[in-house]
């Protein structure tokens, strides 16, 4: 099967710590996949290598077969590699449209497309009776649908998206859900790193585990979780 | 939705153009003020501080839109001063054609020089500026047979009266502001804006921050390269002291005082801080005590300077959309 994303033999220390050791899995396009573990586990660390920011001390990230192992975050972005993060990126002293457009015009979208786009957007997040207030008074839920809107203004290759649903009211938790599923069904790849199990048993079919920097499970949600190396570092021994 | 509707919202365009519309008032107020008969000393006053309103607008444009600290504004419009003092001087080149050269030469020292450190995050562009600066000045103060050193070179002169003059500032003080003002409409000044707000997430977007980064310094140095230039062709002189760290205060002072991130506020800090400094010259040679005082005071309760405070009390009366 074509892979969209290969990821071969990652290794990220930071000192003393390895904090990613040896990491290899693959995307499938289309798929909305998972990665789980408990905290300090690497999860976000391979993240940031996957979107540029950190260079890996070895191993290797394709995209569509191309090698875009220390590509700058800007250079992925542009190839399509999207990255929502945990803490909220967004663009504090411009308004809530404007982050759209600028994400837009990064995207090479025009002024034209990128505020037709933009409306849609804010509508489908339903941040429409905020799009005018600048992002720095915006909730942190409703910062996070923004960047939801910023890495769809152009459709994206990858959504890496790191804790999305943290720290989130249910409802706009609910919005998020949708914006996924809806994009899913429209054919996009995501790789979401959560916490919340149900969201994770819900959206992904398969997902990825790591402990301690290493992948300790990958393959099917239901069988991943059901696995007793993962309950036992993951969930401490009780998973029901 | 289509662009139009969005024409009564805080969209940053929209408050670009409410800016640029009260440039224009201050603007038309600087052409009527030759009416009130003023002195030739005064109006030499009045285009000295439009020449740093240049230079204020200029570092404002790499500061306040894009969040990057250049200790050197005053160093680059020196040095846009000297090369044309020193085509003038050694080849007899006109200004004419130094003038431009002034600009790209500047634009180039700026390229070179923040090509060295536009990919670090951090202090290091101040930090290299305000080396840059020192370095400069020493140099051209310690060559004399090239520079004449600390007695300064003789610029050409391109008109014989201060009125044309103050007229020809003016033009000058709005081409400047005319272009920051397209720049930023643009989704370059986008990209400045989310360079400002935060390196790492305008990265992640798609944006090339160090190539952006790199193209705003350049054009910062060239607009004060450019002043530089104009100024030195207005005194008929250029010197060492133009590019002094304490013009560069006063710079700065400029932009906090007038309001940071907008194309009027630095204009008006331009004004009210060199003719408060001119008059308070007469009570004794205070001026930089004041103004650090007020740029004190002003960073700390009124950070958004005069034109931050014009435009919530617009706000708040008026309920326009004048906010930056």
């Amino acid at each position: 099967m074509n892979q969209l994303l290969k990821i071969q033999d990652l290794s990220k220390s930071f000192g003393g710590n390895q904090a990613v050791d040896h990491v290899s899995f693959n995307i499938s396009p289309g798929k909305i996949i998972g990665l789980i573990g408990p905290n300090g586990s690497g999860k976000t660390t391979v993240l940031n290598m996957l979107s540029g920011i950190l260079i890996p001390d070895q191993g290797q990230v394709f995209i569509e077969g191309r090698d875009i192992t220390n590509l700058k975050p800007s250079k992925l972005a542009k190839l399509g590699v999207m990255r929502m993060f945990q803490m909220t990126r967004v663009f504090p002293r411009v308004s809530a449209f404007d982050n759209l457009l600028i994400a837009g015009y990064a995207r090479d979208l025009s002024f034209e497309e990128s505020v037709e786009k933009a409306d849609a957007l804010m509508q489908e997040l339903e941040l429409d009776h905020v799009k005018f207030l600048d992002a720095g008074e915006l909730s942190g839920g409703q910062k996070k649908l923004l960047e939801f809107g910023m890495c769809f203004m152009r459709s994206p290759k990858l959504a890496l998206l790191d804790e999305p649903f943290a720290a989130v009211h249910p409802k706009m938790r609910e919005i998020m859900v949708q914006f996924i599923s809806e994009r899913h069904r429209q054919g996009h790849t995501f790789l979401v790193v959560s916490h919340d199990m149900p969201i994770v048993k819900q959206l992904c079919e398969e997902c990825v585990c790591m402990n301690n920097g290493r992948v300790i499970g990958n393959g099917l949600t239901k069988e991943v979780l059901e696995s007793p190396e993962v309950i036992e570092a993951y969930l401490g021994g009780h998973h029901d | 939705m289509n662009s139009s509707s969005l024409k009564n919202s805080r969209l940053w365009r929209n408050r670009l153009a409410y800016d640029f519309k009260c440039f224009f008032v201050i603007i038309f107020f600087l052409c009527l003020l030759p009416l009130l008969q003023l002195s030739d000393y005064t109006l030499g006053i009045l285009v000295v501080a439009m020449y740093f309103g240049i230079v204020a607008m200029a570092w404002n444009f790499l500061a306040g839109y894009c969040g990057q600290f250049s200790m050197a504004p005053a160093a680059f419009a020196m040095l846009g001063g000297y090369i044309v003092g020193l085509l003038d001087f050694h080849a007899h080149i006109s200004l004419w054609v130094s003038m431009p050269l002034a600009i790209v030469g500047t634009a180039l020292l700026g390229l070179g020089l923040g090509g060295l450190v536009m990919h670090l995050k951090g202090p290091y562009l101040s930090l290299t500026t305000l080396s840059f600066a020192e370095i400069s000045r020493v140099i051209i103060s310690n060559s004399h047979e090239y520079t004449r050193g600390d007695q300064g070179l003789n610029v050409p002169t391109l008109m014989t009266d201060r009125i044309s003059y103050y007229y020809f500032f003016i033009v000058l003080v709005v081409l400047v502001g005319g272009f920051i003002y397209s720049l930023m409409r643009s989704k370059f000044g986008g990209f400045l804006l989310a360079i400002r707000d935060d390196q790492e997430g305008a990265e992640s977007r798609g944006i090339d921050v160090t190539r952006i980064k790199l193209i705003a310094f350049a054009i910062s140095c060239a607009l004060c390269g450019f002043a530089g230039a104009m100024y030195g062709s207005f005194s008929q002189l250029v010197s060492p002291e133009m590019g002094l760290l304490q013009q560069t205060g006063l710079v700065i002072s400029m932009v906090v005082i007038g309001g940071v991130g907008s194309v009027t506020g630095p204009l008006i800090g331009a004004l009210i801080v060199y003719l408060g400094s001119e008059w308070l010259r007469d009570v004794g040679n205070i001026q930089m005590i004041v103004f650090a005082i007020i740029v004190i005071v002003f960073a700390r309760f009124f950070r958004t300077g005069l034109w931050g405070l014009f435009s919530q009390l617009m706000q708040r009366y008026l309920g326009k959309s004048a906010s930056s």
